[in-house]
């Protein structure tokens, strides 16, 4: 293809999203300007053997966090096994008491993980980087590239053969529907969002419109005697099913943060009584703890009798005094991250940081070393990109994330998965706000 | 089944629409119009149109006076006036944003597609053409609105409270044009202006009746006939009574009331108004003064918004 005949396709696509608002906010100019999600023509192709290994690794790996989630606020067996740290689960920001003994509807935490892998560039393996299973995000870009790129690129899909992704929301309303504590065929079921100005708000909307539930806010919603209703405008109608998309802090300001707006006071009550069903369930955080991923191949392990298909990234734990003298004697080699955030927020790369920088963490691991953890730079591998400033195809790096949905038995995966990219020459850093983009991710039928 | 907050955002969505298009018909038409006269006719054309949209004080403490260039540049473009055109689309997009998983992919694409567009005119270049090139882009951005959301919405409740807050809102604004240009024309009048009948002819074309009227009447433009076709006109899809019977109509599918019933303090006013507006004829109106007619009709219009709201969007919960 000539490069002015790419270039026409690429504005053909960009147009695209924007005529369909598929926007992210940028809150960092303090308008909260909406920019378009870079995308990149050019696919990442997955031959089909290296996704059924990937598929069985991630089926394990989310059974096995769920099966912890169930074991850390029910019986502990794996606490008084030894297994894990107990000072390690009760000192994370996110285990939550007020779920200790709380029983989920089927017995899921995890209806939805997103697991961040990456492929080391030595050794060809997919190693898993981060879980996610508190409110991932992500899947609707993966609905919508596929879309634009079907559109766009129609003889492509015709010459390779691409595995389907637009199942997902069909998949994701039938968990949502097998929980219902009511029963029943037509459960009510809503998606909770923060509302317009929440960054992922795209995403609310378009997975509300593909599932065909409604697209809720706090204020929307309130709780009588323990019921979940929302307000019509022919008066207040019971709600079976959440599936929320605001953070635990934020879902009930009795609860939790008394300052929350978002929220709805009662929520946690209806929620307690077995009411109402929430997806995810609460306090997933302690198990998506960067410090807490350490353990989870000893969860595969021990909960599962399993070896893990996919290997973590070598981590040290600054909580270990050990590990800590390491990390700081080998700041400048190392990525530092603080163990609750996510989205590339409160991370230090070594190798790329300047000497304040480095200094600035050398305190902060000091002061509260149980809130970091340290892991080696992984050698990203890299699929060739375009590069809108030159107009040339470079090799840029990437990683992925797939989407797992979970209905208590079954672990249903769409083939790919969001592939992010870091659009800098060199860059490691694919998350949005920094300059990263996207790519389809096409998961081929057979191995050619 | 419908959250009440997506009730709200439909009724408003279609209220800014509306607001924007009757913005730039008056702008487009009265602008032109004002090319034909004197200079010192100035302040006579260009105040009352502020005045239309209700944002007088706003205009006020920015410009010590009219001029086109500034009328223009406020109702068309200006960010501190909420009621700007461009401020307008802009809360028709918000609006939508807000429930874009409960319209059509097609009625969102065409707002997000119309508030692109919109943003990326420049004011000074629009104010050196004359405003008939972005009212009328405008204009076509209303219809093609409304032809959407007629073509790819289903006609269920959601749909009648959007064309509740259009017909609402009409009715409201019909009732300014000619409470303003009333007291304008008699204004002038006294002065000996013999511009008069280029504004009616202006105030008729700007809710597009111009035709109609000359059909109608045969007659030339006497201010007491273009007052009843604006006012009193069944079939006139811009005549208040037209809108208000929109209104009802609208109200009684969202609730279901019969035809000699109501449901609400909302449904009532509008059928109370509906009445008078049927049965008055414009003699009567006259001879009970124009502008208190028009005001009492503004105040039901508001009135009727907010028992709307406090009926459908806003009530009480008892919890």
């Amino acid at each position: 293809m000539a490069p002015a005949q790419f270039e026409e396709l690429r504005k053909l696509a960009d147009f695209s999203f924007l005529l369909q608002g598929i926007t992210f906010t940028v809150y960092s100019d303090g308008r909260g300007t909406e920019r378009l999600f870079p995308f990149d023509l050019v696919p990442r192709i997955v031959p089909h053997s290296e996704w059924e290994r990937i598929e069985r690794g991630l089926g394990q790996r989310v059974r096995a966090l769920n099966l912890f989630l169930q074991d850390v606020y029910g019986p502990q067996r794996i606490l008084k096994d030894r297994i894990i740290p107990r000072s390690l689960v009760y000192s994370c920001r996110h285990f939550c008491r007020q779920m200790i003994g709380v029983e989920v509807p089927r017995g899921i935490y995890t209806h939805v993980a997103g697991i961040d892998l990456v492929r080391d560039s030595k050794s060809g393996q997919y190693l898993v980087l981060e879980d996610n299973v508190r409110t991932p995000s992500g899947i609707s870009y993966v609905l919508e590239n596929r879309q634009v790129m079907t559109r766009t690129l129609p003889r492509a899909f015709q010459l390779h053969d691409v595995l389907p992704v637009d199942h997902y929301p069909a998949e994701l309303t039938q968990i949502l529907r097998r929980i219902s504590p009511r029963g029943g065929d037509r459960p009510v079921m809503v998606l909770l969002t923060p509302g317009i100005h929440n960054s992922a708000y795209f995403e609310h909307t378009f997975l509300a419109q593909q599932m065909g539930i409604e697209l809720v806010e706090g204020r929307d919603l309130v709780v009588d005697c323990d019921i979940v209703y929302m307000k019509t405008i022919h008066g207040l109608t019971r709600v079976d099913v959440i599936y929320r998309r605001i953070d635990d802090d934020f879902l009930d300001p009795l609860a939790f943060r008394p300052d929350s707006i978002l929220g709805i006071p009662g929520l946690m009550g209806a929620y307690r009584a077995g009411n109402v069903a929430l997806a995810n369930a609460v306090g997933n955080g302690v198990a998506d703890d960067k410090a807490i991923y350490a353990y989870v191949p000893a969860f595969i392990r021990y909960y599962l009798a399993e070896e893990p298909v996919l290997s973590n990234v070598d981590i040290y734990l600054c909580s270990n005094p050990e590990h800590l003298s390491y990390v700081l004697d080998h700041l400048s080699q190392l990525v530092v991250k603080a163990v609750g955030e996510s989205g590339g927020y409160g991370m230090l790369i070594g190798p790329a940081a300047g000497s304040a920088a480095i200094a600035d963490f050398r305190e902060r691991l000091r002061a509260n070393p149980r809130n970091y953890i340290a892991q080696p730079v992984i050698g990203l591998s890299r699929c060739p990109s375009h590069d809108p400033s030159t107009g040339r195809m470079a090799g840029r790096h990437i990683d992925l994330r797939p989407y797992c949905l979970f209905d208590g038995e079954r672990v249903v995966i769409v083939p790919g998965g969001l592939t992010r990219v870091a659009l800098q020459a060199g860059s490691l850093v694919v998350n949005s706000s920094q300059g990263g983009g996207s790519k389809d991710t096409w998961v081929l039928r057979g191995d050619a | 089944m419908m959250l009440s907050r997506i009730a709200d955002s439909l009724f408003w969505m279609a209220r800014y629409m509306e607001r924007a298009e009757d913005t730039a018909r008056i702008l487009d038409v009265n602008y032109h119009m004002m090319i034909e006269q004197s200079p010192q006719a100035y302040r006579l054309r260009w105040d009352p149109l502020v005045a239309i949209t209700g944002e007088q004080e706003r205009f006020s403490t920015r410009f010590e006076q009219a001029t086109p260039r500034n009328v223009f540049e406020f109702l068309a473009f200006s960010k501190e006036n909420p009621s700007s055109i461009v401020e307008c689309i802009t809360s028709v997009r918000e609006n939508a944003r807000t429930i874009r998983d409960r319209i059509s992919r097609e009625l969102w694409e065409d707002i997000n597609s119309l508030y692109h567009e919109v943003t990326r005119y420049n004011p000074e270049d629009e104010i050196a053409v004359g405003p008939h090139r972005f009212c009328n882009y405008i204009k076509f951005g209303s219809h093609s609105f409304h032809g959407v959301a007629d073509d790819t919405l289903p006609h269920d409740e959601g749909w009648n409270f959007l064309q509740a807050g259009r017909a609402l809102e009409r009715a409201e604004m019909t009732a300014r044009i000619v409470d303003v240009e009333y007291h304008k024309l008699v204004e002038s009048a006294a002065a000996g202006d013999a511009a008069g009948n280029h504004q009616w002819m202006a105030v008729l074309k700007s809710v597009a009746a111009y035709e109609f009227y000359r059909r109608q009447y045969h007659a030339g433009i006497e201010p007491e006939k273009v007052a009843e076709l604006l006012v009193l006109h069944a079939q006139l899809p811009r005549s208040i009574r037209f809108n208000i019977a929109a209104v009802q109509q609208s109200l009684r599918a969202i609730s279901g009331s019969g035809p000699d019933a109501y449901a609400n303090e909302a449904e009532r006013l509008t059928g109370k108004l509906h009445e008078s507006l049927m049965y008055d004829r414009i003699e009567d109106i006259f001879a009970r003064g124009l502008h208190t007619f028009l005001a009492d009709v503004q105040k039901s219009c508001r009135s009727i918004g907010e028992h709307i709201a406090r009926t459908y969007f806003y009530y009480a919960v008892v919890a």
